[in-house]
């Protein structure tokens, strides 16, 4: 896809969010909506990491639930401005990710995804814990201030709004990363993926750009986490537990990971399929469980394999992963 | 105080070796790394608890493993066997499906709330450790990781399976050429890393209380161990699981508040000195 098609799609995106913000007038399903969004974003952290570095996080909530409380400390410390508050969020955000992933990257295959679990689950403990700083197990709220990039906040979140800002998101992230992926960055982490010596042979440092996407996929999960803190104005340790890690992951699977879209159409399906079963829901981790091994045996490329084997005629090519 | 902090250090450490040598195992033959293997461990629990109120503990340290190992085998069978072509990532997002089935199983079968088993009678008093007394069944837990370590290493060292054992994990293809049975080999194996799971589980139920968490925990540092220890590495998972459990105890005494980050620490700097564990070479 060009450049100029995938701007023309981005904008027709913007457009197609307004109209469903504008005639949808049913709250419920506008929250829902806008749930699925914020998870879509988490997802599509999750998957970049898969799709452009062959490695499987099982520890991504760390990014998202430690974006909302870090932005949810910073608004109680009242230190500086919310919009600033946000920005340093998201660059502390993925600074810490590039250093852990200088670590962790050069761990091969599996015990990648093994460290990535342990260290989701350090943090989510040190969380639960910290009572005087997180408020421990019972969570803490987040105090945003009346204003908002010059908006109302009480306006911002009226579920119109709120689903607007989430979909834009949504939209613009998708949209930067395409064009990431085209540029040189996307390139050279690509080759590292598919074969890091011969990348090495031919003068690449393999080690940088593979924390870089590792940043990278953990910067796109933060974006998740402080829409949620905006959409919830709430963080509890829940939020960095492994098991959300697993269903973002859940959502990579389902959806596909070799599109860059893959992932949010996961998402969607994930919280239509949670909507549908409502009564049922006690048994849902059962029931993805399922799922998810029906999904990875059938059908391992999700959603998007499906979509190109059926709707544009393409041969599937089964592997995970780059190793 | 420090004398009971180094003995807990070694009650878990030997736990770990129980549950990091299944893990191992089912690695180096398998190529599996199984998530679920936590869930494994709390699934032996709660069988030993069950079968604990029925008869006695003994009888549930022996029966719960044996169940578990029937259920190690059908996964081979039905689960690895049938997917060993496929890319490894695949076959560990299958056992973290598992993962999420067996954690609601057990929480539907069992209950959310926390349950306990009585230490078993026979064990129920305390041995004198150097002027310090110790609970004479924490003591035989140490006794039984030492036990599972030595008797797994001897078996793979000098028995004929131990080296059909070690041959297809070094390179399944040439050992079934020599006519080994692989696949026969392999859910053994199998079985016998998930009766390891069980095993821990219904030692660690009687000093550590039954709960829907509990196999979170102890998965979380069973995967640091395998991982500092090297992936697959029976020799390197003991000695990682002996210094974690050691580290855990000296700073539950002068570091209280940051007990829970120091595997974290650990492990990071490990890794940074060797990126893949103690005894990585077959990562």
């Amino acid at each position: 896809m060009s450049l100029k098609k995938s701007s023309l799609g981005a904008v027709v995106a913007l457009g197609l969010g307004a109209v469903v913000a504008l005639s949808v007038s049913s709250s419920t399903l506008l929250s829902l909506f806008t749930q699925s969004i914020i998870y879509a974003v988490f997802a599509l952290g999750v998957g970049v990491l898969l799709k452009q570095n062959g490695m499987v996080s099982f520890g991504h909530a760390l990014f998202f639930g430690g974006a909302s409380y870090l932005l949810g400390i910073l608004l109680q410390l009242q230190l500086v401005s919310a919009e600033l508050a946000i920005f340093l969020t998201l660059l502390a955000v993925t600074a810490a990710a590039f250093l852990i992933g200088l670590v962790i990257v050069r761990v091969p295959g599996v015990a990648f995804g093994m460290l990535t679990l342990a260290i989701g689950q350090m943090f989510f403990l040190t969380a639960s814990r910290a009572r005087g700083v997180t408020g421990g197990a019972d969570g803490m709220n987040i105090d945003w201030p009346s204003r908002l990039f010059g908006f109302p906040m009480s306006q911002m979140l009226k579920p119109a709004t709120m689903f607007l800002v989430c979909w834009s998101t949504l939209v613009v992230v998708v949209f930067l990363l395409a064009w990431l992926m085209r540029t040189r960055f996307g390139g050279i982490t690509e080759a590292v993926r598919d074969n890091e010596e011969r990348a090495r042979f031919i003068g690449i440092t393999t080690l940088l750009p593979r924390a870089a996407v590792y940043a990278l996929s953990a910067m796109v999960t933060s974006v998740a986490g402080v829409l949620s803190a905006m959409n919830t104005g709430f963080v509890s340790p829940e939020s960095m537990h492994w098991s959300l890690s697993g269903v973002a992951l859940m959502m990579v699977v389902v959806g596909g990971f070799k599109a860059l879209w893959g992932p949010a159409v996961g998402a969607v399906v994930y919280f239509m399929f949670k909507d549908i079963l409502g009564e049922h829901a006690t048994h849902w981790m059962t029931i993805f469980g399922m799922a998810l091994i029906a999904v990875i045996v059938f059908s391992p490329t999700g959603v998007a394999g499906l979509f190109d084997r059926w709707v544009l005629g393409k041969k599937p090519s089964i592997k995970v992963g780059g190793h | 105080m420090l004398t009971i902090n180094l003995f807990n250090g070694l009650v878990y450490g030997a736990l770990l070796i129980v549950m990091c040598s299944g893990l191992a195992l089912i690695y180096g033959l398998r190529r599996v790394v199984n998530f679920a293997h936590g869930s494994l461990y709390m699934l032996g629990a709660y069988l030993g608890y069950s079968i604990s109120l029925h008869s006695n503990f003994w009888v549930a340290l022996v029966a719960a493993p044996a169940i578990m190992a029937l259920f190690g085998v059908l996964l081979d069978r039905y689960g690895f066997r049938l997917l060993q072509d496929r890319d490894p990532l695949t076959v560990v997002l299958v056992t973290f499906g598992l993962l999420l089935v067996i954690e609601d199983l057990v929480q539907t079968t069992w209950g959310k709330s926390n349950l306990s088993v009585p230490v078993p009678e026979a064990l129920a008093f305390s041995v004198d450790l150097f002027g310090t007394p110790v609970p004479a069944y924490r003591l035989s837990v140490i006794v039984i990781g030492l036990l599972v370590a030595l008797g797994l290493s001897l078996w793979l060292r000098f028995s004929k399976v131990g080296l059909f054992v070690r041959a297809a994990s070094t390179d399944p293809v040439t050992t079934s050429m020599q006519g080994v049975n692989t696949d026969f080999l392999s859910a053994g194996v199998v079985g016998l890393g998930t009766a390891l799971a069980g095993l821990a589980g219904v030692v660690a139920a009687p000093f550590l209380s039954l709960s829907p968490s509990m196999s979170a925990d102890v998965i979380i540092d069973s995967f640091v161990v395998v991982v500092i220890g090297g992936l697959g590495s029976l020799a390197g998972a003991f000695i990682a699981a002996l210094v974690l459990g050691m580290v855990q105890a000296i700073g539950a005494v002068y570091l209280p508040d940051a007990a829970v980050l120091l595997p974290f620490v650990f492990m990071i700097g490990i890794l940074i000195w060797k990126p893949s564990g103690f005894a990585g070479s077959r990562t």
